[in-house]
């Protein structure tokens, strides 16, 4: 299935300064093995915030749907 | 013309030739006011490495924005184009102007008239001497503490 | 300790004298500045139980070692005393440059006692000071005082100030600088005000001396370059607090219509893209590194803002998306010397008591031109504002509408709804100025994260007190919120920097679990005990709709056990108090 990939912050960088993709990804692909697919692997980032699906946060184990949109945040903080 | 004419007319032309083409690959300080957020980092470490102490009052530049009355942002640009307006009118001589302005401290005497006619307004007289940027020996500290890269020296 | 200037300016507005004195440098090495210092100071000179707005109340600012020297993000000054709107501790950190200009004038910091028998300002600078008559800038704006005062005296000097909110005493005034810089809470600007203090003017030409400054310079350049200069921080150059939006959007932790729910399907009419369609320039704190200031010019509104908070409550939460009116509002409560985020949250509780018929305030949710309106009668004590100014506590004690008054100890929520970030519900219980969200920021580490989860009280305790920490050291260097990614080594390297005295991670850690104590234990003092930790009832009956926290409240089981899980991290009885041993430490 096809999925939109954004990033925000500082997760910029690891599409190049785009700020979104669109991939394949395998049916009942989970948020993290997509960001893996597209070369996000997140648990080595030291700053990665959190995953959104469609607007909505998530769980990073949670799973994809054809034609959604993934964004991806870096952690901010202040106030 | 005699031949002591024609020599004396060769070297000034010469002379003039070359400190054009030093002047036009000469580098100087450069200010970008849209990057600029007035955090005076620049006059802090400039007045850390000269005087000691980080003591502004005592820099030897001065970039600063404030607002107007609260309505708008305005900024205050005070820092060496090297244009040598100083080193020009300087009554002692204690002003010397190559890549950079140097201030010989002896021969100083306070009188002002380069504080007066510098067209940023960046130059101060303090306790009677003529502080006046000399870009680090070429290596501006201001240049390299700009966070958002609003100074550069090229 | 290098650092510091060794020397404190104690005014007497009753006596109009001035005298300085040497810092406290015992208490500076348990403490080191700022917020940690000024607590300390007013834990030992305060009596208990004082009326915050009499003359023996005592308004502090503080500077820390780091002011005035090259640090990045090193330039807020600590505005501290007994709040009026709590009665708890109360200290504030305020942005501009009259932190660094106090600094330099050769003072590690300014306490004011007293009162002044009449309204007047006071002018510093160096060693000159001077009482001078404010006649003609009382009832003015805080901007228009503030614009007087530089025509008089230049630009290069800081006013501090407050607007006609401080001088009616109103507890939800805040203290202004620079224009658009505030301290902003715990109504700061009304201790101002009770002491008939417009301003202070404050110019300095002295110097900040560290050890081996030549080399400090450069080292300190390069960790501006590797780490405050870092992508994870330089959003706030980009977009300022405005970044927050949509986190918080998707994050399932903006507040709607007075925190009845959360997520807003029109956020992108007032997100950070449309408002910074009108930026004019950038603006950051002296000795800043990256410029979170967005000056705007909308028409003939023009602000530097508005802040997440004051996006957030003068928007979604007021039931309005419209750009023009939350930019106008922030820079009428600027100006009048309100806190955006109490004057808010009071008139959007107005809005839901009127809408739900419990007693007709005269405003409804979108109402703009009323809640701009109100926030003038709010500032001068007039009409419906004299009653407003009461703020959403005493308001709910006297009408109803307790269960969704949103506030702690009588200072107002911040604008991150709790029942999508339950550690947040603790954070603000137990925060020792009221409500806040500048102590422990709660959905950085639940929300914005990708495996913990929000929706439980599991190890919130330690949790908030690790972020509660963190802060508390970090504000008492003081550095600002934004430099996110500075940890306990690194403000280790830049104490010794600075200082010439060996501090390690471990040694800032505990300065921060430090104040977090003495702060407590100036409120324990004062009478506060677990039961004043508190949380609106709206959180604990009524579930989220929308986002992803839809059906989510906090049974109330939960919130004590958060609340006894970080009392026990700390070392306090289940009362929340501090016991004998820990309270000899201080």
């Amino acid at each position: 299935m096809v999925i939109t990939i954004k990033l925000r912050g500082s997760l910029i960088k690891y599409f190049n300064g785009q700020r979104e993709k669109t991939i394949e990804v395998p049916l009942d692909c989970s948020a993290e093995e997509a960001l893996k697919l597209a070369g996000i692997d997140w648990p080595k980032i030291e700053n990665f915030g959190f995953v959104a699906i469609n607007g909505k946060r998530v769980m990073i184990y949670d799973k994809l749907q054809d034609g959604d949109e993934l964004k991806a945040y870096s952690k901010i903080s202040g106030g | 013309m005699s031949d002591a004419n024609v020599v004396f007319t060769l070297f000034f032309v010469l002379r003039q030739e070359h400190l054009e083409r030093m002047n036009g690959t000469m580098k100087r300080l450069k200010f970008s006011k849209e990057k600029c957020i007035g955090c005076q980092l620049c006059a802090q470490v400039c007045s850390a490495i000269h005087e000691g102490m980080y003591i502004p009052s005592k820099a030897r530049i001065g970039i600063e924005t404030y607002y107007d009355r609260g309505g708008s942002l305005k900024y205050k640009d005070s820092y060496c184009t090297l244009c040598g307006i100083c080193f020009k009118n300087c009554p002692t001589g204690a002003i010397s102007k190559d890549d950079r302005i140097k201030v010989d401290y002896e021969a100083c005497t306070g009188c002002g008239v380069c504080a007066d006619k510098c067209p940023k307004k960046v130059i101060k007289i303090i306790e009677g001497k003529a502080y006046i940027c000399d870009t680090c020996d070429g290596d501006p500290m201001c240049v390299k503490v700009c966070p958002q890269g609003a100074l550069r020296f090229e | 300790m290098l650092g510091y200037q060794n020397n404190i300016l104690r005014i007497n507005l009753t006596k109009k004298e001035a005298k300085t004195e040497p810092l406290r440098m015992d208490w500076a090495e348990k403490y080191i500045g700022s917020k940690g210092l000024s607590i300390k100071y007013l834990y030992e000179e305060l009596k208990p139980g004082i009326d915050p707005l009499s003359p023996e109340n005592k308004l502090i600012f503080m500077t820390g070692p780091l002011t005035g020297t090259s640090v990045p993000c090193s330039g807020k000054l600590a505005i501290a005393g007994k709040s009026p709107a709590t009665g708890t501790i109360c200290d504030c950190s305020i942005g501009g440059h009259s932190a660094l200009k106090i600094k330099y004038a050769g003072y590690d910091a300014v306490i004011l006692e007293g009162k002044l028998d009449k309204p007047g300002y006071l002018f510093i600078e160096n060693d000159k000071i001077t009482f001078e008559d404010a006649a003609e800038l009382w009832g003015k704006g805080s901007h228009e005082a503030e614009a007087m005062l530089i025509d008089k005296y230049g630009h290069d000097y800081s006013v501090i100030s407050i607007g006609p909110a401080g001088e009616t005493l109103c507890t939800m005034a805040c203290i202004n600088s620079d224009y658009y810089r505030q301290a902003g809470r715990g109504g700061m600007g009304a201790v101002m005000g009770s002491k008939n203090l417009k301003a202070v003017v404050v110019n300095g030409t002295g110097g900040v001396k560290i050890p081996n400054i030549k080399e400090a310079v450069k080292r300190i350049a390069e960790i501006e370059k590797e780490d405050t200069l870092q992508e994870d921080n330089t959003f706030v150059y980009d977009g300022g607090t405005t970044a927050f939006l949509e986190a918080c959007q998707d994050g399932g932790i903006l507040p709607k219509l007075n925190f009845s729910d959360t997520t807003d399907e029109d956020w992108t009419k007032y997100n950070g893209e449309v408002l910074l369609e009108s930026l004019e320039g950038k603006r950051g704190c002296g000795s800043c590194g990256l410029g979170c200031g967005n000056f705007l010019k909308m028409g003939d509104v023009v602000c530097e803002g508005p802040e997440y908070e004051s996006i957030s409550v003068a928007g979604p939460n007021a039931g309005n998306s419209d750009p023009v009116a939350i930019v106008k509002a922030n820079q009428v409560a600027d100006d009048m010397g309100l806190d955006t985020i109490s004057a808010g949250d009071t008139i959007i509780w107005a809005m839901e008591m009127t809408e739900k018929g419990i007693r007709d305030f005269g405003v409804r949710f979108g109402e703009m031109d009323k809640y701009i309106e109100y926030l003038k009668l709010i500032a001068r004590k007039e009409g419906i504002g004299a009653e407003l100014a009461l703020g959403v506590k005493k308001l709910s004690e006297k009408y109803g509408g307790e269960d969704f008054a949103m506030q702690v100890k009588g200072l107002e929520y911040p604008q991150y709804e709790p029942r999508g970030s339950w550690g947040m519900s603790l954070a603000y219980a137990v925060s020792d100025r009221g409500a806040c969200h500048m102590r422990a920021y709660a959905p950085n580490e639940e929300v914005f994260a990708a495996s913990i989860p929000p929706y439980t009280p599991e190890g919130k305790g330690e949790m908030v007190f690790n972020l509660a920490q963190w802060n508390a050291v970090k504000f008492s260097l003081c550095i600002c919120d934004f430099w996110g990614t500075l940890n306990m080594e690194l403000m280790a390297e830049l104490m010794t920097l600075a200082t010439g005295k060996e501090w390690t991670a471990a040694d800032m850690a505990e300065v921060g679990t430090r104040v977090i104590n003495i702060a407590r234990a100036f409120n324990q003092r004062e009478g506060f005990t677990a039961k004043d930790d508190t949380a609106p009832k709206r959180l604990f009956n009524e579930a989220l709709k929308n986002g992803p926290g839809a059906g989510q409240k906090i049974p109330e089981e939960a919130f004590e056990d958060m609340k006894q899980q970080y009392y026990k991290v700390l070392g306090w009885d289940e009362n929340g108090m501090l016991p004998e041993s820990l309270l000899a430490t201080l």
